[in-house]
């Protein structure tokens, strides 16, 4: 059972990759590994502390007035979320900006509280929303360094290409987003092909 | 009726306790974000403002509901700057912070933050544009060279420096005529 959840949520069932959930964020905020990995990191704790508190209230919440109950529950870890950042992590929180309060909306959010936490235990959910939050950061991270690296010769701000690289701006452009995210997209398709064709 | 008062009961307490929780999270971090917050003002103004040891953000003249910060070392006026946000950039807000020293130079320009397209319009952040605003005064053409000013554009992007510019100018403006600077 975890291990099917934590495969589901990493790979098989990736957010991003498998489902195409929760794209704007995705899009938005790709444009370098460390912006990548604070929204993700930022998602995975909403996604995990949604998923528990729903888990243990969801059998308490009649239901015609669950989504209203579990937006409320999301939007107060993200408000949380946001605060923290704020305090702590200034200037990664400048950046990502917006996005952040918006997690709120983010449909892996509602999708895994509606879908899996109000229907398990909360140690199993608590796994799930850590799951599928990591898968969430690790696609996020892929799609960000490869921009980063091709949109401004850099990774983590550090310059990692020939100086006389000439960065191809259009990867850091919102185009860039949909054309890169097209590009893993077809790689990862390859690549389960290929898997799939060996057994 | 009594699953109309059971829907009404749990969304009360749910948004009750939500509240709680997000009261506790504001006192915890209130004075953190107000501490940071304050610390990139700071940190902006020390860029802008000629030598001082003052707290320019709490030395504040107000002139037509816009704040001037002063600059002061030793008690003396050193300098002052102003943030001006403007609107006629390529996307969305330029927030533009100008120094001037007491002679109506202008010291330093920093950008506080700015939405425009990356790897063109962003270079507004570059020190390089940013020092060529240094030392001009109300009587220097300050625009970009394709509007007959001092100011070098650079390839692909005209409007935001533009904008930069003429933020600049009106910083330079409002400064004198708050401090009542002479035009030398």
């Amino acid at each position: 059972m975890i291990k099917g959840i934590i495969s589901n949520g990493l790979y098989n069932n990736n957010a991003i990759f498998k489902q195409m959930l929760g794209l704007c964020p995705t899009l938005a905020v790709s444009t370098s590994s460390m912006n990548a990995l604070g929204m993700g990191l930022a998602t995975t704790a909403v996604l995990t502390g949604s998923n528990f508190v729903i888990s243990i209230v969801a059998k308490y919440i009649p239901k015609n007035v669950r989504i209203p109950s579990y937006i409320v529950i999301i939007a107060c870890f993200v408000t949380i979320i946001d605060q923290m950042m704020k305090a702590n992590l200034y200037s990664l929180h400048k950046v990502l900006g917006i996005f952040i309060p918006l997690i709120v909306v983010n449909c892996i959010v509602l999708g895994r509280a509606e879908a899996f936490a109000s229907k398990n235990k909360p140690l199993y959910s608590i796994i799930d929303g850590l799951s599928v939050g990591l898968g969430f950061t690790i696609a996020l991270f892929i799609l960000g360094s490869f921009r980063e690296i091709i949109g401004a010769g850099t990774f983590f701000e550090m310059p990692v290409m020939l100086s006389s690289y000439n960065p191809l701006l259009i990867a850091i452009l919102p185009p860039g987003a949909f054309l890169f995210l097209g590009f893993i997209l077809a790689g990862k398709q390859f690549l389960d092909d290929k898997l799939k064709g060996e057994k | 009726m009594t699953s109309y008062f059971k829907s009404i009961l749990t969304i009360t307490i749910i948004t009750i306790t939500a509240g709680v929780m997000l009261a506790l999270s504001h006192n915890a971090t209130k004075d953190k974000i107000a501490y940071q917050e304050r610390q990139e003002v700071l940190n902006a103004l020390k860029a802008v403002l000629t030598v001082h040891d003052n707290q320019p953000d709490k030395d504040v003249i107000e002139k037509d509901g816009i704040k001037i910060y002063v600059g002061k070392n030793n008690g003396e006026i050193t300098g002052y700057a102003v943030n001006v946000i403007e609107t006629s950039g390529y996307s969305g807000a330029i927030s533009v912070l100008t120094g001037v020293d007491k002679k109506g130079l202008i010291s330093g320009v920093a950008i506080v933050y700015h939405s425009e397209t990356p790897g063109l319009g962003d270079k507004i952040e570059d020190s390089e544009f940013l020092q060529s605003f240094e030392g001009l005064n109300i009587n220097d053409r300050i625009a970009v060279k394709k509007d007959g000013g001092e100011i070098e554009q650079f390839s692909g992007a005209t409007i935001s420096p533009r904008a930069v510019s003429k933020a600049v100018k009106n910083s330079l403006e409002i400064i004198i005529k708050a401090a009542g600077l002479e035009n030398d």
